[in-house]
């Protein structure tokens, strides 16, 4: 339970001035709910349940000083056919958005502006749909407050994944907002890379009709990155959801994913893999509600830590009364490399129907001995025989990516990263 | 079980099936004894903490001891994450302290207790007659004597086998009698494991607990019989506060066993227990519990609200202490029974069957807290939910930095019949060192239709095929059981089942 | 080739000696084979002489081509020439076989100080030496032994013995689980790897392994020491007699 902070509330505005008075008559709407929303909530606590295990401290501290940085040399979905749409600084580089078959993709500012949107029915109505149990005040801030997105509207099969990459330079707060709407028979796949700011807060909602299919694959690095993300999605009947994330460095992360599960026999994948070195803190909190009948949802997640890393997982699956059939499914594993790195897991079931079958797994432990014994004395030295092992122990979550070339290419930069540490 | 005039003992290697059909009826002990009983005024206040006190004879430093637990619990709040929902207990609504008026004089042995109360106990199949239960023993073979403690409502009864228990060093009595007898002891331990201000109502225990039991094993001593404490409220509007001290020094070794009933009553009663435990160097203790407090009418009427702190300190070194427990009674459970690993080498397990039907719930787990080098763990925790029951595991496996090499292994496995119940799993693993290996596995299913139709087509009733299945899904834990409590708790899973299905 | 002299073991958990003075001399090109008991120390020779972890050296040395191998680290000793091949080969999900294998070649050519070998060139030969042992291209994809069958495995440590081109090979048990026609595979394997100049050092518990790889010399090992040495005869006898005899005879 977040618990009201009257203290920490009444030295922030919760809500831009400037950017409700600019917007159009929804977006007014929104952000002023939104805004009594957070407002009621108060910001996350140290004690919070919800925060047990991952300070929230560095996300609503006033000032932070952080400097960016990106990693320059490797790169990733170089050969990936791609429409590619750039952000700077937490805005778009460019006026004109790409315009692809199938897809309609328009900025969330000039939406604003506008008095009706079809985002309208969206935007803001997942994030406040993903309140209960937990509050998630600091995604209800970023309704109130967020100064750019994308809005992808899929109406068809989009043949090449939509990139948006993001560089910043400076010490920015970034608060962006995508909503994405995925037709009946309609696919599309996003791609994030990159970082919106140095230290960024970032809200995907997305909505996938009947038989729609929605992929997500995010990239998290820089050094100093401090991220928040949530992705909240409401997902129909004979639909899919992926979304993996690859997280490598950076200092403090925090992904939430929030799923509903609405229309019979879907099937949703939250995956993700970090390689934590040093002041590093990662924490993945999932929570899947299945309110429909024969859905499937896996959870995987792999955490490589060394050096002090700290790796955080919450994961819940909640299957409600009638939600028969279910099949959930939930990993999470980590490899501490070194004494003093660790991993600090709560991976809940919550199960009010008989005919499911649901399983969790957690596991933590030091590299396999025998396995490191079995590469060094075909002559592979140690380092790389470690590299080796860890590429092994994230297979299963870099595994639960759909397209073949995007998950051979996250291996590729993985193995480059490995090689350049 | 139906157990008139059988002493505890293990049965004849029946089938699950024919014990089912053995006992009929839901709850077998919901009858109360017809006794004149004393009660302390109704209500909690510092007066009444100083009256338990002086009914049990205690010292200074106990009332003093209670004073502060009472006042410390004032300042405490009712705790609200376990998933349990329950009306609030108005705690000045309750009676502290129930005992029989024919207690007031303490029988100088069994032969002086009331005659009633020594039926209501053969009742319950507890044997408190030395005699019957040394006879039994040079008839069947295996059969192993058991001594008793007897708890009713604020008092115990009588302990059997005190001198032949004594002739090995073992002191075993009631805390009350602990308290006057060895104080030396119970100074040293007591709230050593679970400290006064713990949590809400183990600090209400502090205050109030009247009687439960005493357990001394010296160094090197295997004790020579199985311990048991059997627990009985039978007053109405009272709860039972009861105390639980084990002492297992240096290289020696225990057994002990409880069991809880009680009448079946419209209102909800309150049982608040604390029980430590505390294994030195090289000592074992082994603590099995058969929880069958009345678990309320289908319609959630009634019942017992069991909220108890179960802990052990694996203080010595390659000390173990190992927890099994059968739950199956009370409206409300909410009960963690932990280990703190806190020798090099030492290990603590927990086997748990928990079964809620119609509308109980169960909140129950453990913690298992690893401090020492080459500690070890493993908890294997089998819930049933039925009717329209929620019943939740929740649990902690805790790797500190220092405990290096450690390892801990969990299942987890729970069983929905019917669709209208909840089933839950909540762990927490919190793993600070990179040489401990932990493994955590869960899994929620419904009894499997084809081992069902598989009973049914052999000619099994539908209510005996899940039965048959449901034992076979806890048999890991049962197994962990000694036998005298392996046969109960067999035929108790039966029961706590009926009406589940069809 | 491979100089053994007086090689003391024992665990280093705890004080339980395992190998008691071991003498052993392989002379370039031979091959030799220890048969023991179960419980003798052969398989303890073999991961001593790799250089795993948990075992302590008291006494005694061990030099291939007389470099002291007992101070080299496991991947020193592979760059060094010296390959075990495993009873149990580890499996490794999500490392693809030609993955291991490349990295593992080209580790030991950095080592030595060799250019690695390119991808081209790498394909076309492990295609061709697959080929001889009846590995299939899926065999090469799949993780490294995951999922592959007894004499899969057994056919993957020789496929990288040949990849590897070692100067002294160590097979532990490699019959072990395998039937007649895996084992014949296998050895066949091992046969076309004789070349004049490689050593092998067979550890066998059954002789029926030296009926496809036939041994120069044989050695007995029982109580972590060579009890007897000999030629193929050796072996014979123990098929026939049994290790009660011979250890009635040396003790």
């Amino acid at each position: 339970m977040v618990a009201s902070s009257p203290k920490l509330i009444s030295d922030r505005a919760l809500h831009d001035a400037e950017l409700i008075s600019n917007s159009g008559a929804w977006a007014k709407n929104a952000r002023q709910s939104a805004s009594a929303r957070a407002q009621e909530q108060g910001l996350p606590q140290r004690r919070d349940e919800y925060w047990k295990y991952t300070r929230p401290d560095l996300f609503v501290q006033k000032n932070v000083a952080l400097i960016p940085q990106a990693r320059p040399e490797i790169s990733i979905f170089a050969d990936q056919m791609k429409t590619e749409i750039e952000f700077k600084n937490a805005k778009l580089a460019a006026d004109d958005l790409p315009e692809i078959d199938n897809c309609k993709i328009e900025s969330l500012s000039n939406a604003c502006a506008l008095d009706l949107h079809w985002v309208q029915d969206i935007y803001g109505k997942l994030e406040l749909a993903g309140q209960n149990p937990v509050k998630r005040s600091l995604a209800a801030l970023n309704t109130a407050m967020a100064t750019e997105g994308l809005l992808v509207h899929a109406k068809g099969q989009v043949s090449s994944p939509i990139r948006i990459h993001s560089v910043s330079i400076g010490s920015i707060d970034a608060v962006i907002h995508h909503v994405v709407k995925v037709e009946a028979g309609a696919s599309v796949t996003l791609i994030e890379t990159g970082q919106y700011g140095a230290r960024s807060n970032v809200v995907i909602e997305v909505e996938v009709a009947d038989t729609g299919s929605f992929h997500h694959i995010r990239i998290q690095d820089g050094q100093e990155s401090h991220m928040l993300t949530h992705i909240f999605a409401s997902i129909g009947a004979d639909a899919k959801f992926k979304s993996f994330t690859l997280t490598a460095d950076c200092k403090m992360t925090r992904n939430e994913c929030i799923l509903e599960l609405v229309g019979d026999n879907s099937s949703v994948t939250v995956a993700g893999a970090c390689l934590g070195d040093s002041n590093f803190h990662h924490d993945d909190t999932v929570f899947i509600t299945h309110d429909a009948v024969n859905c499937e949802s896996r959870q995987v997640f792999k955490k490589v830590l060394r050096n002090g890393a700290v790796g955080v997982f919450q994961g819940k699956i909640l299957v409600k009364a009638g939600a028969q059939k279910t099949d959930g499914y939930q990993i999470s594993q980590s490899l501490l490399l070194d004494e003093d790195s660790q991993f600090l897991a709560k991976p809940e079931l919550e199960i009010y129907a008989d005919d499911v079958a649901c399983s969790h797994g957690s596991t933590s432990g030091a590299i396999d001995e025998e396995a490191l014994f079995y590469l060094r004395s075909r002559g592979v030295p140690e380092p790389k025989a470690v590299d080796l092992l860890t590429l092994s122990f994230i297979a299963q979550a870099i595994g639960e990516i759909e397209d073949p070339d995007l998950a051979q290419a996250i291996l590729s930069y993985l193995t480059d990263i490995l090689e350049a540490r | 079980m139906a157990m008139d005039d059988v002493q505890v003992k293990d049965g004849v290697d029946a089938e699950t099936v024919e014990a089912v059909k053995a006992l009929s009826g839901a709850y077998k002990y919901g009858w109360n004894t017809e006794i004149e009983m004393e009660y302390a005024p109704k209500g909690l206040s510092e007066d009444i903490v100083r009256l338990i006190s002086s009914k049990n004879d205690e010292p200074e430093w106990m009332l003093d001891w209670r004073l502060a637990a009472y006042r410390r619990w004032l300042e405490l709040i009712e705790p609200d994450w376990a998933m349990v929902d329950y009306p609030k207990i108005d705690f000045q609504d309750q009676y502290y302290y129930a005992r029989p008026k024919s207690m007031e004089e303490k029988p100088k042995s069994l032969d002086d207790v009331d005659p009633k109360l020594l039926e209501t106990y053969k009742k319950l199949g507890i044997p408190l007659k030395e005699q019957a239960l040394l006879a039994g023993v040079e008839a069947p073979e295996g059969e192993r004597r058991v001594a008793v403690d007897a708890v009713f409502d604020s008092v115990s009864v009588g302990t059997t086998f005190q001198a032949e228990l004594m002739k090995a060093g073992v002191i075993f009595c009631s805390i009350s009698e602990a308290i006057r007898e060895h104080p030396e002891l119970v100074r040293k331990y007591l709230g050593t494991v679970v400290p006064v201000s713990d949590n809400y109502y183990a600090t209400l225990n502090c205050a109030v607990f009247s009687d439960g039991s005493f357990v001394y094993i010296p160094p090197g001593v295997r004790c020579p019989m199985e311990l048991s404490t059997y627990f009985r409220i039978n007053a109405e509007n009272t709860g039972q506060f009861e105390r639980t001290l084990i002492i297992a020094d240096k290289e020696s070794y225990v057994s002990y066993l409880e069991g809880c009933t009680a009448p079946q009553r419209d209102i909800a009663q309150l049982h608040a227990a604390v029980v430590e435990l505390i294994a030195l160097d090289d000592a074992e203790i082994k603590y099995s519990t058969v929880q069958n407090w009345y678990p309320g009418d289908e319609n959630g009427k009634g019942g017992i609200y069991n909220f108890v702190t179960k802990r052990a300190d694996c203080r010595g070194d390659r000390s173990k202490v190992m927890w099994t427990q059968v739950e199956t009674g009370s409206a409300v459970t909410w009960k963690y029974p932990s280990c703190v690993l806190r020798g090099n080498d030492s290990q603590g397990e927990f086997y748990s069957i928990a079964i809620a039907n119609n509308m109980q719930q169960a909140d129950t787990g453990t913690k298992m807290v690893h401090l020492g080098k080459n500690t070890k763990s493993r908890i294997v925790s089998k819930g049933i939910s039925a009717g329209k029951a929620q019943n939740t595991y929740r649990g902690l496996v805790s790797m500190h930095p220092k405990a290096k090499n450690s390892r801990n292994f969990t299942q987890c496995d729970s069983l929905l019949i019917g669709d209208k119940c909840g089933a839950h799993t909540v762990p927490y693993i919190e793993v600070k060192n990179n040489s401990s290996r932990v493994e955590h596995e869960a899994t929620t299913s419904k009894v499997d239709d084809d081992q069902l139709f598989y009973c049914r087509s052999r000619g099994m009733g539908e209510e005996d095929a899940v039965a048959l299945v449901v034992n076979g899904f806890c048999k890991e834990v049962l197994q962990a059981l000694p036998m005298e409590f392996a046969m109960e708790a067999q035929a108790l899973v039966a029961i706590s089942l009926e009406g589940s299905v069809g | 080739m491979l100089e053994i002299k007086n090689l003391c073991v024992q665990l280093e958990e705890e004080d339980k000696k395992i190998l008691r003075g071991v003498n052993l001399s392989l002379e370039a090109g031979k091959v030799h084979a220890i048969m023991g008991p179960n419980g003798s120390g052969k398989s303890t020779l073999s991961y001593v002489l790799s250089g795993k972890g948990g075992y302590e050296v008291t006494e005694g040395s061990a030099h291939l081509e007389g470099n002291d191998i007992l101070e080299m680290e496991p991947e020193e000793r592979a760059a060094a020439g010296l390959f075990l091949a495993f009873q149990y080969p580890v499996e490794i999900p999500g490392v693809g076989n030609m993955t291991f294998l490349r990295t593992a070649v080209n580790s030991q050519r950095k080592l030595r100080g060799e250019p690695e070998m390119s991808a081209g060139e790498f394909l076309k030969v492990v295609r061709a030496k697959a080929k001889d042992l009846k590995i299939d291209a899926d065999m090469l994809k799949r993780p490294v032994n995951v999922g592959f069958s007894g004499g899969e495995k057994k056919r993957n440590e020789i496929l990288q013995m040949a990849m590897l081109e070692p100067k002294m090979c160590i097979l532990d048990e490699t019959d072990s689980g395998l039937d007649v026609d895996a084992m014949k595979l296998v050895a066949q394997g091992v046969n076309a790897l004789r070349d004049g100049k490689r050593t092998f050092l067979v550890i066998t518990h059954y002789q029926r392994l030296l009926d496809h790889i036939k041994p120069d010399v044989v050695h007995i090992m029982a109580a972590g020491r060579i009890i007897k040495s000999g030629g193929p005869e050796l072996a014979l006898e123990v098929e026939n007699n049994g290790y009660a005899d011979l250890l009635e005879e040396t003790a």
